[in-house]
């Protein structure tokens, strides 16, 4: 990839706190997947989680927009708390319908793409907005053709997802979360499922979008791109996280030995 | 670059393989052996007199005959329309993470799968001798009208009811099999993107699931089509109850069933070729099972070589 200049945040945008999280647990029955996580995403962040697999960090990720409940502590997205409601000392959870309402202001990115296949690129793009938020139909066919221009598949738009290229589907499915006009986008390992070849394309897609000044949060196994367009970096194993800062900085010179022995096999 | 089939010249390339093709004399032998059994078995139907192709052939063009195809073909539709209805909600029911829900369509699935359709459509048709009035209003509150139970639930209602009610549990099943059959990432995906599960189920699972429900659905409307004529038992004037009225008249039991076959078979041949087509349509795309009518097809072009 090619050295672009990372864009500085400036410091007055940067009191916003998009994700906040306090000791997030997560348990599968027996299994304790994650064992108290605290981080915080600032506004116009772009930050990077790696790690073995297994480690947590995609079940995290879906932590965020309430795929999946959390067992113990607070996650906050824009300052709502995440699912529940809380009056006092109790904690209430959300209707389905609020929840969905807080998901609207989440983008995510699925490894596997999950485009829905009876439908073209433009009508995928276009269905959230136009079922959920009940926006004119000719409105969004716009933002959506511009949002399909902007990933480069001007030219798809009428095509299915069966006709297009991994690379594709996957720009499509961004260009389908972006069409909501989130304030968080997240990308559970965006590439994993790509051609070698097809990669590039996907994740120039996604600088460009962090260089717009989009707050995400990246699960990736593409240390040039965490060190190339991330802000922060964060590396869990066993569910907990355990070193994290200046992405630049830790791959460069990681502290902590499970760190650098996980860098040492991937780099 | 395109390289013609026939094109041996081209430089360094090798001459096309001209071999011999394998000959399946087995295939020839068998076609022998069937094509003797079926010119003996159609000579000896045309000559057996018992058969009576008169009779037959006068009562294929029999009015009350005719009509009777119209109700067999009226309780099918009214039946699997019942049925593909009260399939997809009990399967929405079984898989409503509400457990009272799942469980009173578990109980409703339970009961019409686990009881003969035959012993249905019986109790349907003498429902008057368990419920001899049937009146709406609240209930143990006052009612505010009410009927005898004859006058509303006709024969024929009875046997909609019986065909229809025991079809929405067997519809369910295949509809529950269609639903999960769609990959759990897409109602991922659009939970993800703010949609309910309402909207979810509407918008994305079944329109994916249809490819799934299609075809045994198909097969459900021919079978369908031939248990109709169990309603003969309550006396409503089906296809094969009619028949049967005509030969207690008559005595020409044989072929007044052979009426009743003959157009049985017609009616589920063109359903098969309706279902060959929706099959198609509903595959396109998908790693392709050939469907009979397309077994039968290769074999006719391609299979005695």
């Amino acid at each position: 990839m090619s050295d672009v200049p990372v864009e500085e945040v400036p410091e007055q945008e940067v009191t916003n706190l998009v994700v906040k999280a306090e000791g997030v647990h997560k348990r599968f029955g027996r299994l304790e997947v994650l064992q108290g996580i605290d981080l915080e995403v600032r506004e116009r962040e772009v930050m990077c989680i790696i790690g073995p697999s297994g480690s947590g960090k995609s079940t995290f990720l879906r932590c965020i927009n309430h795929l999946e409940k959390i067992d113990a502590g607070r996650l906050w997205v824009n300052g709502h708390l995440m699912g529940y409601r809380q009056h006092g000392n109790k904690i209430y959870e959300l209707r389905e319908k609020e929840v969905a309402a807080q998901r609207r202001e989440i983008g995510m990115v699925f490894q596997r793409f999950n485009l829905f296949p009876h439908m073209t690129a433009l009508q995928n793009v276009m269905e959230a907005p136009c079922r959920v938020k009940r926006e004119p139909r000719g409105k969004v066919a716009e933002r959506a053709r511009a949002l399909l221009d902007q990933v480069g598949l001007g030219d798809k738009m009428n095509g299915y997802p069966g006709q297009l290229s991994g690379g594709q589907q996957q720009r499509v499915a961004i260009a389908r979360a972006l069409a909501m006009q989130p304030k968080l986008m997240l990308f559970d390992e965006p590439t994993s499922a790509l051609d070698p070849e097809l990669v590039g394309d996907v994740l120039s897609v996604m600088k460009n979008l962090a260089l717009g000044g989009m707050t995400m949060v990246v699960v990736t196994h593409e240390m040039g791109f965490a060190r190339e367009v991330g802000d922060s970096l964060v590396f869990m194993d066993g569910g907990v996280i355990l070193e994290s800062g200046n992405p630049r900085e830790v791959l460069a010179d990681p502290q902590h030995p499970r760190t650098q022995d996980f860098l040492s096999k991937v780099l | 670059m395109t390289v013609k089939e026939d094109d041996v010249a081209s430089p360094g390339r090798p001459e096309k393989i001209k071999a011999v093709p394998v000959r399946h004399y087995g295939r020839w032998v068998a076609v022998v052996v069937i094509a003797y059994i079926a010119v003996w078995a159609i000579w000896s139907v045309a000559h057996n007199k018992r058969f009576h192709w008169d009779v037959i052939w006068f009562y294929i063009r029999n009015d009350s005959v005719i009509n009777a195809i119209g109700t067999t073909l009226e309780l099918t539709f009214i039946a699997m329309l019942m049925g593909v209805v009260g399939g997809v909600l009990l399967a929405i029911m079984r898989l409503s993470p509400n457990p009272v829900i799942s469980g009173v369509a578990w109980l409703y699935i339970w009961v019409f799968r686990g009881t003969p359709v035959l012993v249905q459509i019986l109790l349907w048709g003498f429902i008057s001798a368990l419920v001899p009035r049937l009146s709406f209003g609240i209930p143990f509150g006052p009612s505010f009208f009410h009927f005898s139970a004859n006058t509303v639930i006709t024969p024929l209602v009875a046997g909609c009811l019986g065909l229809g009610l025991n079809e929405a549990a067997y519809m369910s099943e295949i509809v529950r099999a269609g639903i999960l059959s769609v990959d759990p990432g897409q109602e991922e995906a659009s939970h993800a993107l703010g949609m309910g599960r309402t909207l979810t189920m509407r918008r994305i699972i079944l329109p994916q699931a249809m490819r799934v429900i299609i075809p045994p659905t198909g097969n459900e409307v021919i079978s369908m089509l031939k248990t109709s004529s169990l309603v003969s038992a309550i006396a409503v004037s089906d296809l094969l109850y009619t028949v049967q009225i005509i030969y207690g008249r008559t005595y020409q039991t044989i072929p007044l069933l052979l009426v009743a076959s003959f157009y049985y078979l017609v009616l589920t041949s063109i359903l098969t070729i309706g279902q060959f087509f929706l099959e198609r349509y509903f595959g396109r795309g998908l790693a392709q099972r050939k469907t009979m009518l397309e077994r039968l097809w290769f074999n006719l072009r391609g299979g005695f070589r």
